[in-house]
């Protein structure tokens, strides 16, 4: 028992000390953390759709640099150690350029492990923070919460003329960043939300905070929620109390999940969104594949991917090779690539997309409203 | 007038929310009182129950990368919670021989880490089965509540605190004045003497796990129009139910029932009026201050070791 | 003398061991060089790094778990209050490492402490409990109050350590050093059971009534091993947040909790090299199961109830056991151990025991209803009495289990009323039960050393000598050679033995024997006479309850009849028997009538 148990053990660190970076010739392989298994699964499922999907366009176009891309997947387990752990086998494996996480605190967990590794690595976590660090090697394929909390601020206060503000937040670090930034976003505008509240993921009441947003009198909500069922039962909840309060919330409510859940709940409800397949041609195309693929909607879990797949086919190609400086440098300088999400253009900070689509949840279905590109600070 | 309105609303969702925890209790309670276990896994037996009313709602979409294919079953909502229902009682069966059986002469604490591995593999099994999609299931009644004085009844929530009042009403009946109910009791109090006294201990047990597979079951079915279906779903609700289990007396039925109340209330007033993000630690510092101060729970005997 | 027979035994065990100690330190030494012979990846030094820190906090579960018995549900947290003192400290506050290090230790210690404490009323499902909502109310704090814990963001930026000047940037260089110290910790704690401490743990975790009436301060030792449990928990979470330089409070979660556990249960919880197994299992197989993809964690599960059923004694245990089977039977101990001193002063006229109006009551039954007893030094006093008329409770209330009602107990002039048993144990109150109640994994010399380790015990201090006397009380009642089994193996008669012998380490002023024949054919019971009639010669107080009337007609001097709660007669055994109030009592109760052998 012991010896088969030291055998596998040294068969398992020999496996892994010895497998040198061997890149077959015929193909670029490009990794891919994500999180198959735990809380977070739902979303590692239509990540891994839309980066595959953005593979199959790409190989069918004749691959990059004339080799055909695969793509190699591990799992975080919805953990901070997991992706570290993922990330740094990916790594190990020798892959020219990974995609990362969508969740904020995950990408927090691997950024030191991607400074070390010097290869380009993509990501979806919105908190601003992440590309300021001084990592050159991070790059952000959607829009950051900065950005969401002046793009909900502008549209509340400019279009909708709405003055109340209640903030409604996760109290996940997600939840806490974007519920800091719209403070701040309202601020510009002299206002002072008259109600800020939090809850902890998976409630299964939201009558304290309905009951308080009646009570302060609030004429529009902003929320920042991370789970699906939370958005569903607050959505029901608040209806049920009478409240027709107006609501922009960040991507969250937006989604087929929490449309889904909270049914007439969620009906006139705006949302903001990186991805909407009415706001260009390419977003329309976009969402038409992966329905006719998946049989499901596209939301903002792929969308990102599939750009962040075709932008890294793109820079290695213009990089004429796998070098991670070369392909980092042409990376920054993409701008102008009109991916699924909006038009990208790279700052020197990786952060590709500025802008957010407003749209409206009209009897069940997305309208796009307006594109609110380089708010004002 | 409208504070008033409030304070009822906040008490109506507290009842609600602590029937709940009081119904997933009264599974508990069975299971300590037959085996002197704690059940790890009795909240996935709410969520099993959820996902039985999806499978036979709307099927299952299945898992392509595991080869799993999905199939779609449309029945109606009466016989679907029967056929969950049956599946409960199955899955009942198969964890008394599975998780609790092969343990049953060994101390509590293997039993205990046997529910939790359990409680993990049904959760992980699910989602494999179902993609990690939460789902949206349509309430008993094709009414969504009605609001009275300014106050809101959820019509879910009002059948909830129905079934619980009919569930401990049934069980009390059960235990108390039919033949089996007594054996049950029997088996419970002293298992070597139920044996000596020709009761098929045995037997005994899988009933009481089958029973409160599908109590459990019920009670995520109940819930599942409200809080949706998904992996998570019964992992808090167990531990508030245990938490009450606790509060009330260990393996008390009456006690059960109460504590669950009373962490619902506390729970919802708590929240109400000091802080919503801290809402699940009140529960839990009630239990604290309970156990430092009434350590045998609110209905239990105190109890001294034998030497 | 007493060298001669202590010393060759207890090296004759260490050397059995050495061939596979020899392995282990092989092992143990070669692990954290591989990176720097091998090229490793980060992948690889991440997988030793996690290894390393999870292993720390699981040899905590060791103490707490697999040496005390008390389940600890919250792990995770004691782990996260380590890696949290180091993050905050050196990132938030601006403090030097080995402060905050100090501080977390300090914190984590608190706060097992505060967990022990709550043992003093409760355990097993309680235990578990408390430690759960220990647990989520220490993650809802880590999460919500952000402007201390910087909230669900978490802690970027961590560095490792300096050590005497020396940056332990390169993470081989840090690993090396984090396995030197966990091979400290595991030295430790492979030490610990053999210590004072760690045989009253083991004590408890075995039987805990038992060891509390034996003089073992039960609470303050499940609180000791608390915060042991914690604080080791604390270093690991140090010596992660550096390693990986980035916590937030998803790392310390409740299922970080049920890892450790598992992991600690899947190497076995009796050994901290069972944890290490254990750990780096947990940390491997999700690598190795990877290609499970999303079953893996339904695999997983799985294996958890498996490990339950058919590794009871997690993976350590099996090797060790099959290990055993190989190796030769236990050499029984041959020659004599010193004579056992018994150090009772000439007998004085105080009584050793008093009774005064003695009362127990449970709710509306009054199981002793105000009993005066007065036990005279250097005699042997019996308390006999039908089924129910109240002998086992007295016995119990003298000894302290039970608090009486009313009345108060005096041992040699000093009152004990109100103290706990284990205080009565250190004064001199030795106590056998009825049914036997041994540390049935402990070897029947350790059994003894428990007994002999009661406070004010009289006598040298040290290892040794507690040895020397536990071998001397064995070779006293007959089984010296016996010494090295573990007491579950012996049979019952030698198991009673076993207990008295306990009892005769401590240097009791005063033996309370309950039914000390009860389970013995007649040629044991005949054995127990002859002891009983050697104790009694040596000067020792015994007092003792018994069903079989010879027995009790055969070494008593003095006899004290119960019924229903209350004194009935009292004397020598020739008057008690031909007391009329006696022989109606006992109609047809067939006093005589040994019971047959369980």
């Amino acid at each position: 028992m012991r010896r088969l148990f030291l055998g596998c053990l040294a068969t398992s660190i020999a496996a892994a000390v010895l497998s040198v970076p061997a890149l077959a010739a015929d193909t670029i392989k490009i990794g891919l953390v994500n999180e198959t298994t735990g809380p977070n699964a739902e979303a590692g499922v239509y990540t891994v759709n839309g980066a595959r999907l953005a593979l199959e366009e790409i190989n069918k176009a004749g691959g990059i640099l004339g080799k055909q891309v695969e793509l190699l997947l591990e799992d975080n387990q919805s953990t901070n150690p997991g992706t570290v752990l993922a990330y740094s086998k990916l790594a190990g494996e020798g892959v020219p350029a990974v995609i990362g996480p969508i969740r904020s605190t995950q990408t927090q967990a691997i950024s030191p492990s991607v400074a070390k590794a010097g290869i380009p690595t993509m990501f979806g976590g919105t908190d601003p923070s992440l590309t300021h660090t001084g990592n050159p090697w991070l790059f952000r394929c959607r829009p950051n919460d900065s950005f969401s909390s002046l793009v909900i601020a502008d549209f509340g206060v400019n279009t909708l003329k709405l003055k109340k503000w209640a903030i409604v937040h996760s109290t996940d670090a997600f939840g806490t960043g974007g519920m800091n930034a719209l403070v701040q976003a309202l601020k510009a505008y002299d206002i002072t939300p008259v109600l800020v509240q939090g809850y902890t993921n998976n409630s299964q009441d939201f009558t304290p905070i309905v009951l308080a947003i009646k009570k302060a009198g609030a004429d529009v909500i902003g929320s920042y929620m991370t789970n699906s069922p939370d958005v569903g039962i607050f959505a029901k909840q608040l209806r049920q109390l009478g409240l027709t309060t107006t609501w922009i919330g960040s991507p969250s409510v937006i989604t087929e999940t929490a449309r889904n859940l909270a049914g007439p709940g969620l009906y006139g409800v705006y949302g903001i969104a990186d991805f909407t397949p009415g706001a260009s041609p390419e977003a329309k195309a976009y969402a038409d594949k992966y329905k006719a693929k998946y049989n499901l909607e596209a939301d903002v879990y792929s969308s990102w991917a599939y750009d962040a797949m075709n932008i890294l086919a793109r820079a290695i190609n213009q990089a004429k090779g796998t070098n991670p400086e070369a392909i980092r440098k042409a990376i920054l300088a993409t701008c102008g690539y009109k991916g699924v999400e909006g038009a990208y253009c790279f700052d020197e900070n990786g952060d590709g997309l500025s802008g957010y689509n407003i749209v409206r949840n009209d009897n069940g279905q997305i309208a796009f409203i307006k594109h609110i590109n380089n708010p004002k600070k | 007038m409208e504070a008033l309105a409030n304070n009822l609303q906040v008490l109506f969702q507290g009842l609600a929310l602590g029937s709940i925890y009081a119904l997933v209790a009264l599974g508990f309670v069975l299971i300590i009182r037959a085996t002197n276990v704690v059940n790890f896994a009795q909240g996935d037996f709410a969520m099993l129950g959820g996902y039985a009313m999806i499978l036979f709602t709307v099927g299952m979409p299945g898992n392509p990368e595991l080869h799993i294919p999905g199939f779609a079953v449309h029945v109606p909502y009466g016989v679907a919670i029967l056929l969950a229902a049956v599946v409960m009682a199955i899955i009942g069966l198969a964890f008394n021989y599975g998780v609790y059986y092969p343990l049953r002469n060994r101390s509590f604490l293997p039993v205990l880490i046997s529910t939790l591995g359990a409680s993990i593999f049904l959760q992980n099994t699910v989602l494999a089965l179902f993609n990690p999609q939460p789902r949206p299931l349509d309430k008993l009644f094709n009414i969504d509540g009605v609001t009275i004085g300014g106050v809101f009844l959820d019509s879910q929530y009002l059948v909830i605190l129905v079934f619980t009042i009919l569930a401990v009403a049934f069980q009390y009946f059960f235990f108390e004045h039919t033949l089996i109910g007594k054996k049950l009791q029997a088996t419970s109090q002293d298992k070597d003497m139920a044996r000596l006294l020709g009761i098929p201990v045995t037997l005994m047990i899988i009933i009481t796990f089958v029973y409160s597979a599908v109590l459990g079951g019920l009670a995520g079915m109940l819930v599942a129009p409200i809080l949706f279906v998904s992996i998570g779903m019964g992992s808090t609700i167990a531990l508030k139910a245990f938490a009450a289990t606790i509060i009330g007396g260990f393996g008390d039925v009456a006690g059960a029932i109460v504590g669950g109340i009373i962490i619902g209330v506390i729970e919802s007033f708590a929240a109400y009026y000091i802080s919503v993000p801290y809402k699940d630690a009140y529960a839990f510092l009630a239990l604290f201050l309970v156990l430092l101060f009434r350590p045998q729970g609110i209905f239990g005997e105190k109890v001294s070791e034998k030497a | 003398m007493s060298d001669a027979a202590a010393k060759p035994v207890a090296l004759a065990r260490a050397q059995n061991n050495i061939p596979s100690l020899i392995v282990l330190a092989i092992l143990a030494i070669a692990f954290p060089l591989v990176p720097y012979v091998l090229h490793v990846s980060d992948y690889v030094l991440n997988i030793f790094m996690n290894s390393v820190s999870y292993t720390m906090a699981v040899l905590g579960m060791v103490v707490v778990l697999g040496y005390a018995g008390q389940i600890n549900l919250a792990q995770a947290a004691f782990f996260g209050i380590g890696a949290y003192a180091v993050g905050l400290g050196t990132v938030v506050w601006g403090l030097h490492f080995w402060v905050s290090f100090v501080l977390g230790l300090g914190a984590a210690a608190i706060a097992g402490l505060v967990l022990g404490l709550t043992t003093l009323r409760l355990g097993g499902h309680y235990l578990a409990m408390i430690t759960i909502s220990f647990q989520q109310i220490f993650d809802l704090v880590l999460t919500n109050w952000i402007d201390v814990t910087r909230g669900p963001d978490g802690i970027p930026g961590i560095e490792p350590p300096a050590l005497f000047g020396l940056h332990l940037t390169d993470k081989r260089a840090y690993l090396l050093f984090s396995a030197g110290v966990l091979y400290l910790l595991i030295w430790f704690v492979w030490w610990l059971p053999k210590t004072r401490l760690g045989r009253a743990m083991r004590a408890v975790r075995d039987n805990e009534l038992a060891a509390e009436t034996i003089g073992v301060h039960t609470l303050r030792t499940k609180v000791i091993a608390f915060t042991i449990s914690a604080v080791l928990g604390g270093i690991g979470g140090s010596f992660y947040a550096a390693g990986f330089s980035y916590i937030s409070p998803d790392n310390f979660s409740f299922l970080r909790s049920i890892e450790f556990l598992t992991a600690v249960l899947l190497g076995g919880a009796q050994s901290p090299f069972g944890a290490a197994l254990g750990t780096v299992l947990i940390v491997l197989l999700p690598e190795w199961l990877r290609f499970l993809k999303s079953l893996y964690l339904a695999v997983y599960g799985l294996g958890v109830i498996l490990i339950m059923v058919f590794l009871a004694e997690g993976i350590w245990g099996l090797l060790r056991n099959t290990f055993q089977r190989i190796r030769k039977p236990i050499a029984p101990v041959i020659g004599a151990a010193p004579a056992l001193n018994f150090d009772i002063k000439a007998p004085g006229e105080r009584p050793v025991l008093k009774l005064e109006n003695l009362q127990k009551h449970f709710g509306g039954l009054r199981a002793v209803d105000g009993i005066d007893v007065e036990v005279a030094p250097g005699t042997v006093h019996a308390l006999i009495g039908p089924n129910g008329s109240g002998k086992t409770t007295s016995l119990n209330v003298v000894n302290g289990i039970y608090r009486p009602t009313a009345g108060r107990i005096f041992l040699d002039g000093i009152d004990v009323t109100q103290m706990k048993p284990h205080e009565r144990a250190g004064l001199g109150m030795g106590r056998t039960f009825q049914n036997i109640r041994l540390f049935p994994t402990m070897s029947a010399l350790e059994n003894v050393m428990v007994g002999g380790q009661r406070d004010n015990n009289p006598m040298e201090a040290g290892r040794e000598a507690l040895v020397t006397r536990a071998l001397s009380a064995l070779d006293f009642v007959g089984i010296l050679d016996r010494a090295h089994m573990i007491v579950r193996n012996l049979p019952y008669g030698y198991q009673r033995l076993v207990e008295i012998a306990r009892a005769l380490a401590a240097h009791p002023k005063l033996l309370l024997l309950d039914e000390p024949g009860a389970g013995l054919n007649q040629a044991e019971k005949q054995e127990l006479v002859g002891l009983l009639k050697r104790l009694r010669g040596h000067g020792l107080t015994l007092f003792l309850i018994d069903h079989d009337m010879g027995l009790v007609e055969k070494v008593s001097d003095k006899i004290t009849v119960l019924n229903f709660g209350k004194k009935i007669a009292e004397g020598t055994p020739q008057e008690v028997l031909r007391h009329p109030d006696v022989i109606a009592a006992y109609l047809g109760e067939g006093p005589t009538n040994a019971p047959a052998r369980a």
